[in-house]
């Protein structure tokens, strides 16, 4: 439902009525088709709001290429007729009779059992700050103006011009933490979390968008590459020539001629330096909408001091009410993979709380029984659509008609206005019978959004649906041949030669399936993993959960409190007793998987026990194989008594805080063991976690001494507000670089800690009465499970995703999923909405018995001689080398392929030598013949 | 600024900086620094004595009240208050500043300035400049008979002096009258023209206060009530004052 508002939300839980409006688009949503003459044809034209007024879109319009549904509408409020009473352009233009200027609002009632709550977040709008003149100088733009600039689709094709001039810019410089950390004139105190990363990647890819000449500076107060991978990809930048300033600049006036900035900024040893720039990006930061607090209201929902919603970090997406759950930036400022795995922590608790009710109103569509087509001549039918004028303005549709009718097979050929209309479908099934069609050409668009709803036409028709085969002649033709109709129609004659030729060759496919074992396997009992054991079998999965040692809780005993405040122990408690008490959950303790065979659907493992051996069965698996902390060598740990870890500081602070507040000073350190040549990524958690024992220190002691040595502090999201309070009550906060590390020594019985002051540049020396160094966080061992599972871990020992940001949770392996520590450092809110997300996407291969498998896959030929060249190719293991004996009883090898696992790819077929592999419906002989057929001439 | 080491560690002591944070609302958030250094690429002071206003200020967290109380920094200060305007912490730098003046012996403060608030608490106007009332009064009277006479269409300007019962009583910075009697004039064409009625006073006339630069709060505070008391004996409503 596009367009649409909440008006209000009654029920609960299993049971809520959404009242919504659902504003006019004054275009059927049916009848349109996209093919955009309603705008090209419409006359009014209006800032785009999409690429911040930048560009222009018209009155009826789609706000961008990618739209969702992709379907134009009008914008009353700006469209000539609904101002004057007259124009109707698009109405007059558009080929299906879509538009609708009588459309009117509706109000509709929505009967739902859980609300997931994404209403996203709002750029920060910096015209407040008067000293940066956004809304004075044209060259100083935001970073989502930046993007447009940048892309293909916005205002300057990609090539990248400035505004005051429209010339390129060779020098541009990024601000950091516009309208996030800081409390003057924005009450944004929180940090954005995604600023620095988006600033680094404008910066990088910049160089593409320009004629190469080009310089970039980021003024920063800290670098927060706290994700997988970033912290590389920040090193990477510095090495790539992206200059770094920490330095905030005051005041943007206009540069030479009015045009770009200049500025002062005082650098690190206080030198004051005058800098102009071409142009001048501020990195803003993401703030809760406006309409946040009004839709919290409409749902009795808690939100936050800033506006986001509340929850607790043993429920991260547990809005404050039953039934009702949050995910993005709604929730906190987030990036794409946090977002999206949220996104799916979200369904799972939807789905959880829904389970009783799950397929309860699920329809199954049935077919007619299927003509057998097996040795009949090829009978082709030959469908070509005009799109409208999309394709009949350039291409000559009647010409490619009548040349199709003369083609080898092709009995039959039609000209439609739409070959995609409802109509249409029913006119195609007809013909088949009509003129006993076995194969069908559809010359019309691209498959990868039209070929399902053909497929579904033949089905209809009795036909196989894999006996069908498209000619894009719309965005591979006419859409990019407009100038040129003559030429085009030639092209779309051999388009349409080329796939009768192929299509003459289809033959039916077996539709697949896989019978699913509906159990899961969870490995680590961590909080990961047994969050993901009780979301399995809180959906009626029977799951079982192994863990390595004798006691399920992990590493989540030895904290005391997330950075909300929250006690753990008692929580941990809680789940533990839960787990273990939970019908559908077996727990091997002293457990470890020995065996792994089979694949997605189907997996057997065995399993040792405490030395026994089980066989266990699931259809999807969640890894949770954890990491733990970094034991430093460094900083005379393990030598001086009043040196510490962070758990082991935190266990003093359970067993003696009386002792512990006698402290008269305590320093940390940062990064220990994190961002080093050997481990070269940021740990994440330490410096929240630094920032949060200071407190606690004050709070036992507010005349304690306490100094923070870091080299960025990372307190990311609504955390830098623990980083304030940290400054507020007196923490000192120095900073170090790489290169200049602290020296820790004894000096008689002092424990020292020497660093330069980053700010007066002199030594500070530091009587310590205890030191926590903040080491880093490391993966647990996983070279057998990698081995077993045939998955992959990066360079630092963590398991790899499917996909670092669409698919967070899913490993490379199909039927794996992955959840905590072992995927990287995290803190325990989003471990636990990672395992959520695990159970929603594990949910989706267990929910039922039987999955169907599209039907293009690799096959072994018999002149396969066991080469196995194929088997190595392979980017998704779904091949191995099988021994078989022959009629003589002689032993031969082969490949087998997994039907479970092969995706159709075509790499074993294009690396095999000799043919001994085929994928269906992409079979040598189909694709020579197309070959052949488009070296021909018309 | 040496190069010594600075020591740290156990003995918590109660430092300038804790002093001033006591005085002032939240502290004045002088513990919120983030070390940005947008304070210091906005001062017009920065680099001047070896010193910015983010070292300064990390000087007084550090707890080196030495350094802080004696660097003569602090008078170079204009107290324009662009580092407060801009700071993302709010952090009140100015008023630092402001009580590490204060904190210095009045006789080693700038001799110009203690002499210009010395000057202001001795005259009846209380002009930094020490002029007097009559010069001030000769004066403005001097001017407008010129401009009424010699420019064309002004020949109805005015500059009351002690009308009771005046709307605004506008102040006058004493440098004017003293070393450029001209710039009074396009302020008294800007309020006829807008027929503001308006008036000088013979007493507390002078718009400048240089004891709050001298960082003189009993100073201050005198000529600040004598220039209200000269605005309430003239019965008038508004007090303009334009520095």
């Amino acid at each position: 439902m596009t367009l649409s508002e909440v008006v209000k939300v009654d029920g609960a839980m299993g049971n809520f009525t959404v009242t919504v409006q659902q504003n006019p688009r004054y275009i059927d949503m049916e009848k349109c088709i996209a093919c955009g003459l309603c705008a090209e044809k419409c006359p009014k034209k209006v800032p785009s709001e999409f690429d911040y007024g930048m560009g222009n879109r018209k009155a009826a319009y789609i706000l961008y290429g990618q739209a969702v549904p992709l379907k134009y509408a009008i914008d009353a409020d700006t469209c000539i007729y609904f101002k004057n009473g007259k124009c109707k352009a698009c109405e007059k233009f558009c080929p299906t009779g879509a538009v609708n200027f009588a459309d009117t609002a509706k109000t509709v009632e929505v009967n739902v059992g859980a609300v997931v709550l994404t209403p996203g977040f709002k750029p920060f709008d910096p015209s407040i700050f008067d000293y940066y003149n956004y809304q004075q100088l044209p060259d100083v733009v935001t970073s989502l103006e930046y993007e447009r600039l940048l892309s293909a689709s916005g205002p300057c094709m990609g090539h990248l011009v400035r505004p005051s001039d429209q010339t390129e810019p060779k020098k541009i410089a990024w601000l950091q933490c516009v309208g996030s950390r800081g409390i003057n004139k924005c009450d944004n105190g929180f940090c954005s979390s995604v600023c620095c990363m988006y600033a680094i990647k404008q910066a990088i890819v910049t160089k593409e968008h320009t004629t190469g000449d080009v310089s970039q500076t980021i003024f920063y107060m800290d670098i927060r590459s706290h994700g997988k991978e970033f912290e590389k990809y920040y090193v990477d930048a510095e090495k790539k020539g992206i200059r770094f300033l920490r330095s905030r600049p005051h005041t943007f006036i206009p540069g030479k001629e009015g045009k770009g900035v200049k500025l002062e900024y005082v650098d690190e040893t206080g030198n004051l330096f005058t800098e102009e720039f071409d142009m001048m990006v501020m990195s803003i930061g993401l703030e809760a909408p406006a309409s946040a607090k009004d839709l919290a209201a409409k749902l009795g929902i808690e939100l936050d001091k800033y506006n986001f919603a509340k929850c607790s970090s043993f429920d991260p997406v547990q809005a404050s009410k039953d039934g009702i759950y949050v995910a993005g930036c709604f929730q906190a400022p987030k990036d794409i993979p946090q977002s999206v795995v949220e996104a799916s922590s979200a369904a799972a608790k939807a789905s959880i709380a829904l389970a009783e009710a799950k397929g309860s109103l699920a329809k199954t569509k049935t077919y007619p029984a299927e003509q057998d087509v097996a040795g009949q001549e090829p009978k082709v039918g030959v469908f070509v659509c005009s799109c409208g004028i999309n394709i009949a303005g350039v291409v000559d549709v009647k010409d490619v008609a009548e040349y199709a009718k003369g083609l080898p097979n092709v009995v039959y050929v039609e000209n439609n206005m739409f070959t995609c209309s409802a109509d249409t479908q029913v006119l195609i099934a007809e013909k088949i019978k009509e003129h006993g069609l076995n194969r069908v050409v559809i010359a019309a668009c691209t498959p990868r959004t039209h070929e399902p709803l053909f497929k579904d036409t033949l089905r209809e028709a009795g036909l196989n649906e894999y006996l069908v085969e498209m000619a894009n002649i719309r965005n591979q033709n006419s859409w990019v041949h407009a100038n040129d109709p003559v030429k085009a129609t030639a092209k779309a004659k051999d388009q349409v030669r080329m796939a009768v030729a192929k299509v003459s060759l289809l033959t039916p496919l077996e539709y697949l399936s896989l019978d699913v074992v509906q159990q899961a396997l969870v490995i680590g009992g961590g909080l990961s993993g047994m969050t993901a054991a009780l979301g399995l079998a809180d959906q009626g999965f029977e799951t079982v959960l192994l863990e390595k040692t004798e006691r399920l809780g992990g590493n989540a005993w030895n904290l005391n409190s997330t950075w909300k405040g929250e006690e753990v122990v008692p929580q941990v408690e809680k789940m533990v007793q839960k787990v273990e008490s939970h019908p559908k959950i077996t727990v091997y303790k002293k457990a470890e998987l020995k065996t792994c065979v089979g694949s997605v659907g189907n997996f057997v493992s065995d399993v040792s026990v405490n030395g026994e051996t089980k066989v266990v069965k699931y259809g999807a698996a969640v890894v949770c194989t954890g990491g733990k902390e970094y034991k430093p060598t460094e900083y005379l740990h393990g030598q001086d008594q009043r040196v510490y870890t962070h758990s082991e500081f935190d266990a003093l602070m359970r067993k003696d805080s009386a002792e512990l507040a006698k402290s008269e000073s305590v320093v940390f350190i940062q990064c220990v063991g994190s961002r080093e040549p050997e481990r070269p990524y940021c740990s994440r958690v330490c410096c929240t976690h630094s920032v949060e024992s200071a407190l606690k220190l004050k709070k036992l002691n507010p005349n304690m001494n306490i100094y923070v040595l870091n080299r960025d502090i990372r307190t990311y999201g609504v955390r830098e507000d623990l980083y304030t309070e940290a400054r507020k009550q007196g923490v000192i906060f120095v900073r170090y670089e790489l290169e200049k590390k602290p020296q820790v020594s004894k000096q008689g019985d002092d424990l020292i800690v020497e660093i330069e002051d980053h700010i007066l540049h002199r030594p500070l020396k530091i009587k310590a009465d205890r030191l926590v160094l903040a080491s880093a966080i490391i993966a647990n061992e996983s070279k057998n499970l990698v081995e077993l599972y045939k998955c992959a871990t990066n360079s630092e020992g963590f398991l790899t995703e499917a996909h670092p940001k669409l698919r967070p949770v899913d490993m490379s392996v199909d039927g794996l999923f992955l959840a905590g520590l072992c995927h990287y450092p995290k803190p325990i809110d989003e471990a636990i909405a990672q395992a959520q997300a695990a159970v929603s996407r594990a949910g989706v291969i267990l929910a039922k018995s039987v999955m169907p498998l599209d039907s293009i896959k690799s096959v072994v030929t018999d002149k396969c001689d066991g080469c196995a060249l194929c088997v190595d190719t392979c980017p998704y293991f779904a091949i191995k080398l099988v021994s078989y004996a022959d009629e003589d009883g002689r032993e031969h090898k082969r490949i087998e392929t997994d039907k479970a696992l092969c995706k159709g790819c075509g790499i074993c077929m294009a690396t095999c030598p000799k043919g001994g592999v085929n994928v269906m419906g992409f079979t040598y002989n189909q694709i020579k013949a197309q070959i052949y057929s488009a070296l021909q001439s018309a | 600024m040496a190069e010594s080491t600075i020591e740290l560690g156990r003995e918590k002591k109660f430092s300038f900086k804790d002093k001033v944070m006591d005085m002032l609302p939240e502290g004045g958030n002088l513990n919120m620094c983030l070390t940005c250094g947008l304070c210091s690429a906005g001062c017009p002071a920065t680099g001047l004595e070896g010193m910015d206003p983010r070292k300064f200020l990390r000087a007084a967290a550090l707890g080196m009240d030495e350094e802080v109380t004696t660097t003569p920094w602090v008078w170079t200060c204009t107290m324009c208050q662009r580092c407060i305007y801009a700071c993302p912490m709010k952090i009140n730098i100015p008023q630092l500043v402001y009580q590490a003046r204060a904190s210095w012996p009045r006789e080693k403060r700038p001799k110009g300035i203690i002499g210009s608030c010395d000057h202001a608490l001795r005259t009846e106007g209380n002009s930094a400049m020490g002029a007097s009332t009559e010069d001030f009064k000769f004066v403005v009277e001097d001017v407008l008979e010129e401009v009424r006479e010699n420019q064309p269409g002004q020949e109805n300007l005015i500059a009351p002096i002690n009308k009771q019962g005046a709307m605004y009583f506008l102040n006058q910075n004493s440098r004017e009258p003293v070393t450029e009697p001209d710039e009074m004039v396009p302020l008294w064409k800007i309020l006829n023209l807008v027929g503001a009625d308006w008036t000088y006073g013979t007493v507390g006339w002078g718009a400048e206060n240089y004891c709050m630069f001298a960082a003189d709060d009993e100073g201050w505070e005198k000529i600040v009530r004598d220039k209200v008391k000269a605005v309430e004996d003239l019965g008038i409503k508004y007090w303009l004052n334009t520095e």
